[in-house]
């Protein structure tokens, strides 16, 4: 079978998700302990960027990197586990797409409950004097809770990777050149781009107002 | 009759000391009223607390008069809740973050109690040097005595 060579992912999908590595693990490094709270803070509100700008990107951004290329139906999930080999995906099988929106929820909703969170030693989120100190108290057991939800995404993530990369489906080399390996026939089909400089561009204005409101 | 009245004093004096002892080891009679003592301790010093981290965190302007008086203010609000985890505030949860486990591991809470109190003792010092680059590190050092404690201790 001839194979040919496209252009999948846009430098934005890419930077975002290795930024989101990058970040993550900051985070969890700076998590639950009082001497990095505030680089905590900054970092979360990095987060709090990426994600929303990843979002937008999902809807205006490359064809690849757009929600309605990869999200089906729900039981869909149930068909692709039944015969997980019947179809070739391009972007994300049906279940990695649910991961996707997953995780993209998880952290979101991580980022915006750092904003409100009280440490009961000194720190308080920028947000968290707007609201009631139960609510802040929720949100706050909420952000410590919830981040063993988002390991438990990770984890899975890092399985499936491994088990796509052991039955010698490429996923990490395109996420890093941006090109995947097609069979020659898919071509007629490559996916629309839009140059990841827009995202980039988005993200560094999620950035500025974030920064400028939030920290 | 000289030795009688002494002796009837110094019985009445050991009767009233026995009788009032359980009384005197705390100040509480209702769990209820211990929670809220103890809550409205920490609440003080959790908002004392939170003062002194803007001017050390650079959120504020460092002012060391006020320093000195809120590190001070620390010191005497650091000795305030904790009679309130023994007498009838023993084993009280009701409308509480207090775990069990302060009860269950009696001798470690009052170790993690003295941390506290020797580190606010340490924090009012520094700032009487009025100078905020030796303030920080005892500032850091008394917020780890808080997450320390509350790391087991305090209900999420």
């Amino acid at each position: 079978m001839s194979t040919v060579t496209i252009h999948l992912w846009d430098g934005f999908v890419r930077g975002f998700h290795w930024l989101l590595v990058l970040v993550f693990a900051g985070l969890w490094y700076t998590g639950g302990n009082i001497d990095y709270i505030d680089q905590h803070h900054q970092l979360g509100l990095v987060m709090l960027a990426l994600v929303l700008t990843r979002i937008i990107w999902g809807f205006i951004g490359s064809q690849p990197a757009r929600f309605t290329t990869f999200m089906q139906s729900p039981f869909a999930i149930f068909r692709y586990f039944r015969r997980p080999t019947q179809h070739e995906y391009l972007t994300h099988n049906p279940a990695g797409a649910y991961m996707v929106v997953i995780m993209l929820g998880l952290l979101l909703a991580q980022a915006i409950s750092g904003l409100f969170t009280d440490d009961a030693i000194f720190f308080r989120g920028p947000l968290a004097q707007y609201v009631s100190n139960d609510t802040v108290r929720a949100l706050t057991r909420y952000h410590k809770q919830a981040f063993d939800f988002i390991l438990i995404a990770i984890a899975l993530h890092l399985v499936a990777v491994a088990i796509y990369t052991i039955l010698k489906k490429k996923l990490i080399k395109p996420m890093i050149t941006g090109k995947k390996e097609v069979a020659s026939a898919a071509v007629a089909n490559a996916p629309a781009q839009r140059h990841g400089g827009w995202g980039f561009l988005i993200l560094v204005v999620n950035l500025a107002w974030i920064f400028y409101f939030l920290s | 009759m000289r030795l009688i009245t002494t002796l009837t004093a110094a019985a009445l004096t050991i009767g009233l000391a026995t009788f009032a002892a359980p009384a005197l080891s705390s100040a509480f009679t209702k769990a209820e009223d211990a929670v809220e003592y103890r809550q409205g301790a920490f609440k003080l010093i959790r908002e004392n607390f939170g003062y002194m981290s803007g001017m050390v965190r650079g959120e504020i302007d460092f002012d060391a008069d006020q320093f000195k008086q809120r590190s001070k203010a620390l010191v005497h609000l650091s000795n305030i809740p904790f009679d309130a985890f023994t007498g009838a505030g023993e084993n009280a949860t009701n409308n509480s973050d207090a775990l069990p486990a302060i009860w269950q591991n009696w001798s470690d809470f009052e170790s993690k109690r003295d941390a506290f109190q020797s580190a606010a003792v340490e924090l009012a010092e520094a700032a009487e040097s009025g100078n905020i680059r030796d303030i920080r590190p005892k500032f850091m050092a008394t917020a780890r005595t808080c997450q320390q404690c509350h790391e087991g201790y305090r209900a999420d």
